[in-house]
């Protein structure tokens, strides 16, 4: 065995999805993983969404390790003085096949890892990927220090640090306001705990996302999810921001933890973990070119995901590119063509799905969600008109509407309320 | 020349203490999901001196390991380090042995072998770091053993060892076919090569049960064990600060002194 039909780079969902396809169909398949083991760099908020681990693993959730369905949801506007969040519980999503699965990434992608390397590929962890064998225009293969690896085509699922795929030439230098940064620590709390606090019954789980003092009012927000005996709290945030700001993401997850809301949530856990990662979330403009003779990008090292604000969902848009690129190698292996001409057929496959169609869908959204208003001035207004709403203090009322001037009195014209509304009807 | 390397599978020792985790009523450790078994780092130090030896002489190594079909990835590892052959023993009659009965069953996994020249082990395992195991597979196969090596060299037929002691090294010469057991002293295990892994991916890793091994079954497991783990705790540290304050330096200290000595009553 000295060539390979395909090398995959990084076994996030991304690459372990490609690889997966790619070892079923009875292709040659190397994945190279920079970690010591699968899992052990990985990180994320928590939860996964739609069909996509479903499709490569039928009825995963019997054998895998899922810490908790998503069966709540919660959206909470946080300032200094208090919170208004919505809470939305459904019978419907913890039923089977499900809609959110709660994950730890480092059980959750050793677990992946091992069914790819059932399926026959071989998986080399503890080895970084230094550069791509290029001869002419054709990718060859990669490069590991003196070690040389060929194949047909190598699949970059490297992650949002993509630095081969910029070698490769295929995407320009990443700007701070294209990148957000995240924290999170995971807090150890028993599983009755958990229940009690969350109000969870068996494998139910709630994912939390918060907006407003958890950044700062900066762009960005908190979130919250629950595991089986562990919450996994963190604090995204926009680069640009941060560094004009001069503000650590560290430093806004200690504050967040002290708020009184989360305060109450975490009281009492230990923190056994604590990671930070970058999103690309800049959408569609960010999204470099996937794909070129023997190469195709996948995942976040291809920009593949969504944030709208109230959703940040990036790895079934991984495992979904992942697919993608697989078949579009199993296609290139039959016609034993790997240049770009038939290796485009990725991109096509990316336009019918919901992978370019949601990026294309909410393209407004990175630019809309930049607007400051929406994490400062916003979740105050909110919490204040819900203060005057519930508050009782022996005088006579006054009607809601009044109230509401009096709110936004000075510190926000109606005319520009209503710009930001009209902008987010188009943008999210 | 003929190596046979002995390995264990352990918790990696890495692991941040937060994660470490025991069932107190079965006095068993949990091991952490989501973070794989590593070699015995002595282990991979002793298959480091493997490979040195047969870089520079040529030969064959083979690692041999106790346990169920998982410690396939520690066996592999060792082959991408570069060891030509692996090998398990596993049965269900060898759970909860002692290091008596693990030097035991080693030795009985190397008879069937049969052919050695040199036997390398680590100087203990990083879990239990009972360090038993290597002496009782050289009792068992009636050969002379040097622990503790920092340098493992073979030169004319024979093995020059050097042993690591409180206050320097010991040399020594021994014939083959020997057993030495491997210190941290000895530098560092290689990193599996790419290639490595690529070759040690599609090897046959045989298993070996008791029978095949002709185990005698009451030298191992639990009712075999010559000792007994009473209880296993994680330990807690504690830490205080306290201010000691005074009009001047010697009351300061006299102060101190006095807690001082009021702890060492107490504790
Ligand atoms: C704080 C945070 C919260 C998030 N929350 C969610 C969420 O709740 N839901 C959701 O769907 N998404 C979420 N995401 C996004 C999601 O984690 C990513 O979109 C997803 O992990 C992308 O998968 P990937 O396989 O493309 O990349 P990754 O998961 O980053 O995997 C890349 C892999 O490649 C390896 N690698 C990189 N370079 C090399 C190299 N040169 N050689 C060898 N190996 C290499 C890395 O070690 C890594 O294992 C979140 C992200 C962050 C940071």
């Amino acid at each position: 065995m000295d060539r390979f039909d395909a090398i995959v780079v990084g076994a996030g969902p991304a690459g372990c999805a490609s690889a997966l396809v790619m070892a079923k169909a009875g292709l040659k398949v190397l994945v190279f993983e920079r970690g010591k083991y699968v899992g052990a760099k990985n990180m994320w908020g928590g939860a996964f969404f739609g069909p996509q681990i479903n499709y490569l693993f039928p009825n995963f959730w019997e054998e895998a390790p899922v810490e908790r369905l998503v069966t709540r949801h919660v959206i909470s506007f946080l300032t200094g003085k208090g919170s208004v969040s919505v809470d939305f519980k459904s019978t419907d999503f913890g039923i089977p096949p499900y809609n959110g699965f709660i994950l730890l990434r480092a059980k959750f992608d050793l677990w992946m890892a091992k069914q790819v390397e059932k399926a026959g590929a071989i998986l080399a962890t503890g080895l970084k990927v230094d550069d791509l064998l290029v001869e002419g225009e054709k990718v060859k293969g990669v490069k590991i220090g003196k070690e040389e690896f060929h194949s047909d085509v190598v699949i970059l699922a490297e992650g949002a640090n993509s630095l081969l795929t910029q070698k490769a030439g295929l995407r320009k230098e990443f700007s701070s306001e294209d990148i957000k940064q995240g924290v999170k620590e995971v807090i150890q709390l028993s599983r009755k705990t958990i229940e009690e606090r969350f109000n969870l019954k068996g494998n139910e789980g709630v994912a939390m996302e918060f907006v407003g003092l958890c950044t700062r009012g900066l762009p960005g927000g908190g979130f919250l999810y629950t595991n089986k005996e562990s919450l996994s709290l963190g604090v995204v945030a926009q680069l640009s921001d941060l560094i004009k700001n001069r503000v650590k993401t560290l430093d806004l997850l200690e504050e967040f933890k002290t708020h009184p809301e989360i305060g109450k949530l975490i009281e009492g856990g230990q923190t056994v973990e604590y990671s930070a990662h970058l999103i690309p979330v800049a959408g569609l403009g960010m999204i470099p070119r996937l794909y070129r003779d023997g190469l195709l990008v996948t995942g976040d090292a291809g920009a593949l995901l969504l944030g709208t604000g109230l959703i940040l969902e990036g790895a079934n848009f991984a495992i979904a590119s992942g697919m993608a690129a697989a078949e579009t190698v199993k296609m290139a292996k039959e016609r034993e063509d790997f240049s770009q001409r038939t290796l485009s057929h990725y991109q096509q496959i990316l336009k019918e799905s919901f992978v370019l169609q949601d990026l294309e869908t909410f393209k407004k959204a990175p630019k809309f969600l930049k607007n400051a208003r929406i994490y400062h001035l916003y979740p105050e207004l909110i919490v204040e008109m819900a203060e005057k709403i519930f508050r009782n203090n022996g005088e006579p009322r006054k009607g809601t509407f009044r109230m509401v001037r009096e709110v936004l009195k000075g510190r926000i014209s109606i005319w520009q309320l209503f710009s930001d509304v009209m902008k987010a009807r188009k943008a999210i | 020349m003929e190596i046979i390397v002995c390995i264990k599978q352990i918790l990696d020792p890495d692991l941040p203490p937060a994660k470490f985790m025991v069932d107190k009523e079965r006095n068993k450790v949990i091991p952490p999901e989501g973070i794989p078994f590593v070699i015995n780092p002595y282990d991979a130090l002793a298959v480091e001196a493997a490979l040195k030896i047969k870089d520079e002489k040529g030969g064959k190594i083979t690692v041999i390991t106790i346990g169920d079909k998982s410690t396939e990835d520690i066996v592999r590892k060792a082959l991408a380090m570069g060891a030509d052959e692996g090998l398990i023993i596993s049965d269900t009659i060898f759970e909860e042995s002692d290091s008596f009965a693990v030097g035991y069953i080693l030795a009985q996994g190397i008879k069937k072998i049969g052919r050695y020249d040199l036997i390398l082990c680590g100087r203990q395992a990083a879990d239990w770091d009972n360090g038993v195991v290597g002496s009782v597979v050289a009792e068992y196969l009636g050969i002379p053993i040097v622990t503790r090596a920092k340098d493992v060299k073979v030169v004319n037929g024979r093995v020059n060892v050097e042993r690591v002691t409180t206050d320097g090294f010991e040399t020594f010469e021994l014939e083959l076919p020997a057993l030495i057991t491997v210190s941290s002293e000895l530098g560092q295990a290689r990193l599996p090569s790419g290639w490595g892994i690529i070759k040690a991916a599609s090897k046959e890793i045989p298993i070996w049960s008791g029978k095949e091994i002709e185990t005698d079954i009451s030298k191992v497991g639990k009712k075999a064990s010559r000792n007994q783990l009473m209880r296993l705790i994680i330990p807690s540290y504690e830490r205080r600060c306290e201010f000691i304050t005074g009009e001047d330096l010697h009351e300061i200290s006299a102060k101190l002194t006095s807690k001082l000595m009021e702890r060492r009553i107490h504790e």
